[in-house]
């Protein structure tokens, strides 16, 4: 076993077995960085919800997941919420710095904060996620409008110059500089309030059987949600009457919108129950439920002019419903059924292009007595 | 350059894993750590960042048409999984970094020198296959052995199968010989054959693609894939309806009315 002497890379044996004295390392799966041998490098099956000891059944391969569980770890979900608050704060800075008065200048300072703080944070958060954080430039060599990551990277980087330079130039009212700061909190707020939606059509743009049933109605709930973040943040902040009174209209309607939304989505995403399964039981239920309730309870503490209360209970829900929503598409990821049952429910490819002729005719689905010939028949 | 492809017939997988461990050799993969799972004589579950050719193997209580294997009350339905090379592929549409190209064989390839790892890919594909590695931080599968084409072989896994269940080929050569296959067995009495892919509508059909003689479902398929980025224009359109919905939100609050 001349190999487990070798030198060079493999010493130690990264799972490869070549003898390096003796071969090259040039396959394509050669550049593989091995820092976990023993296969643990590579990710494993999860534990199937419903594992089957036979195939017998013949409606899934043992109830191993099909689709593999997405790999984003908690900044994602929290990014989800920062980047909405951002969006949505600078949204309200926009309209305040336009359309309001003199006395609304402490806001639109406030929410040129917030945005530029929620920018540079949810830079963070994405990068800190990457696979190889070093090459975080790499999302802006190509523009490709198919992919909603790609359109958003390009969106938050516009968000951060503009609310950057938006929140330097905060104070400036007068000379060159003024309205410089002024144009620059206009543009962050047109670039941030599709920044608050854009990541609803992200997860939508996925084979998530969650997600994607839940694809018209997610962009605006995560929107919704995002004003509701960004009014509770506000409503945190020592504001003037008259700000606190424009807080409180934007955080009620946002709150309003936000409950209706996510009753649509269970509506939407509900067609086929094993998809929206996981809004309702397990870990992910429990979010769903409590971010629900933190919502309403916000809403009623904002109509009784309670706002530490209705700003504290409004930032818990928007994190719990982000955090609710990706753990529960992953659920519904590992549930293979989820995808099944939804495709065979009309819900796959047939949405768009219009039944199948196997699904139709069922020559792709064999029925059970021209496969399963009993021995001996 | 034609477009080539693999048609994988799993009426003729004897369920040897030549495949995989050719694909491991070649391509020099790690190792997936040897474990044993005890689903009949599948022990690599899945494909993933570092195993881009898997068998399945799907065992039923009964004799079914030509898969009858030993004593006769029991079959075997083995099918060796790959990347599909999808002709619109969700992971190629969602990847924001462009490393995920098409090249002049009309498949999908991942530049590793590209990708950042940011696992948008891993949710995008419809089948399940494409991964990332943890260790080493970026998204992995199979190249349809790009290297090889170049060098005008053919690509590991079908070179190595022993029963030629696995082939290669142009696709429109490759198309027309399945279809003639799926004829002969019907005319042998094995009537549920049928080709998995060949046309399939929710990718515009399927580079790698397969003869099965069971639902998808089965083997692990999905029965009617999409790929995501057909279906997501709902989502742009119901994004740009409640941005106008949230500007006028805003200018409603600040102004009262
Ligand atoms: S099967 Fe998945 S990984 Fe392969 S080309 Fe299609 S979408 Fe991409």
């Amino acid at each position: 076993m001349k190999w487990h002497l070798s030198p060079g890379r493999n010493r130690d044996g990264d799972g490869r077995n070549i003898d390096e004295s003796l071969g090259v390392l040039a396959g394509e799966g050669a550049h593989q960085d091995v820092r976990e041998t023993a296969g643990k490098g590579a990710r494993p099956v999860p534990e199937p919800k419903e594992r089957a000891e036979s195939t017998a059944d013949r409606d899934s391969y043992y109830g191993l997941p099909m689709l593999k569980e997405p790999v984003w770890k908690w900044p994602i979900p929290t990014y989800f919420y920062v980047g909405g608050l951002a969006g949505a704060s600078a949204a309200l800075g926009m309209a305040a710095g336009r359309f309001g008065g003199p006395e609304l200048r402490p806001l639109c300072e406030r929410t040129r904060i917030i945005a530029a703080g929620g920018a540079v944070a949810s830079s963070a958060l994405l990068i800190w996620d990457l696979g190889r954080p070093s090459r975080f430039l790499n999302m802006m060599r190509v523009f490709r409008p198919t992919s909603p990551m790609n359109v958003g990277t390009w969106l938050l980087g516009a968000f951060g110059g503009f609310s950057t330079i938006a929140a330097l130039l905060r104070q400036k009212r007068t000379g060159l500089l003024g309205p410089i700061g002024d144009a620059a909190a206009f543009a962050a707020g047109v670039a941030g309030i599709p920044l608050a939606g854009y990541t609803g059509v992200l997860l939508s743009n996925t084979s998530v059987p969650l997600w994607q049933g839940a694809r018209t109605t997610l962009p605006p709930l995560f929107m919704a949600s995002a004003v509701t973040s960004a009014a509770s943040a506000l409503d945190l902040c020592t504001l003037p009457p008259a700000a606190q009174r424009a807080v409180r209209r934007y955080g009620i309607a946002g709150k309003i919108a936000e409950i209706a939304i996510a009753r649509m989505l269970e509506r939407e995403a509900g067609v086929v129950p094993r998809v929206i399964a996981p809004l309702h039981e397990g870990v992910s239920g429990s979010l769903w439920k409590a971010a629900k309730i933190c919502v309403v309870a916000s809403l009623a503490a904002g109509v009784l002019r309670q706002r530490r209360l209705a700003g504290w209970l409004g930032t818990v829900g928007s994190l719990a419903l982000r955090f609710a929503m990706v753990k529960a598409g992953t659920a519904s990821t590992l549930d293979p059924r989820a995808s099944f049952e939804q495709q065979r429910a009309r819900l796959g490819a047939a949405e768009v292009t219009g039944p199948a002729p196997e699904l139709e005719q069922g020559t792709a689905v064999p029925a059970p007595e021209r496969v399963l010939v009993p021995a001996g028949a | 350059m034609s477009k080539k492809g693999f048609f994988t017939d799993t009426t003729l997988c004897i369920g040897c894993k030549a495949c995989e461990v050719a694909c491991k050799q070649w391509n020099q993969l790690p190792d997936d750590g040897f474990k044993f799972t005890g689903l009949s004589y599948d022990n690599s579950e899945h494909l993933g960042s570092s195993t881009w050719r898997h068998v399945a193997f799907v065992e039923r209580p009964m004799a079914l048409g030509m898969q009858v294997s030993g004593a006769g009350n029991f079959s075997w339905l083995m099918m060796s999984d790959v990347c599909k090379h999808c002709a619109r592929a969700g992971c190629l549409e969602s990847c924001p970094t462009g490393a995920l190209v098409r090249t002049e064989y009309d498949s999908v390839y991942v530049q590793p020198d590209v990708c950042n790892g940011c696992g948008y890919c891993v949710s995008a594909c419809p089948f399940g296959v494409i991964d990332r590695r943890e260790d080493d931080g970026r998204a992995w599968k199979c190249t349809l052995c790009y290297d090889r084409l170049k060098a005008d072989m053919t690509p590991a896994c079908a070179k190595h199968c022993p029963t030629a269940s696995i082939q290669f080929g142009d696709l429109v050569e490759l198309r027309v010989r399945a279809q003639q296959r799926v004829e002969e067995l019907h005319r042998r009495g094995t009537t549920e054959a049928y080709l998995y892919g060949a046309d399939q509508p929710g990718t515009e059909g399927l580079n790698a693609f397969f003869l099965l003689v069971d639902k998808p479902e089965a083997y692990n398929l999905p029965p009617d894939p999409v790929v995501p980025t057909r279906k997501v224009r709902r989502s742009w359109v119901s994004l740009a309806g409640a941005a106008v919905a949230m500007a006028a939100l805003a200018v409603a609050a600040v102004t009262g009315v």
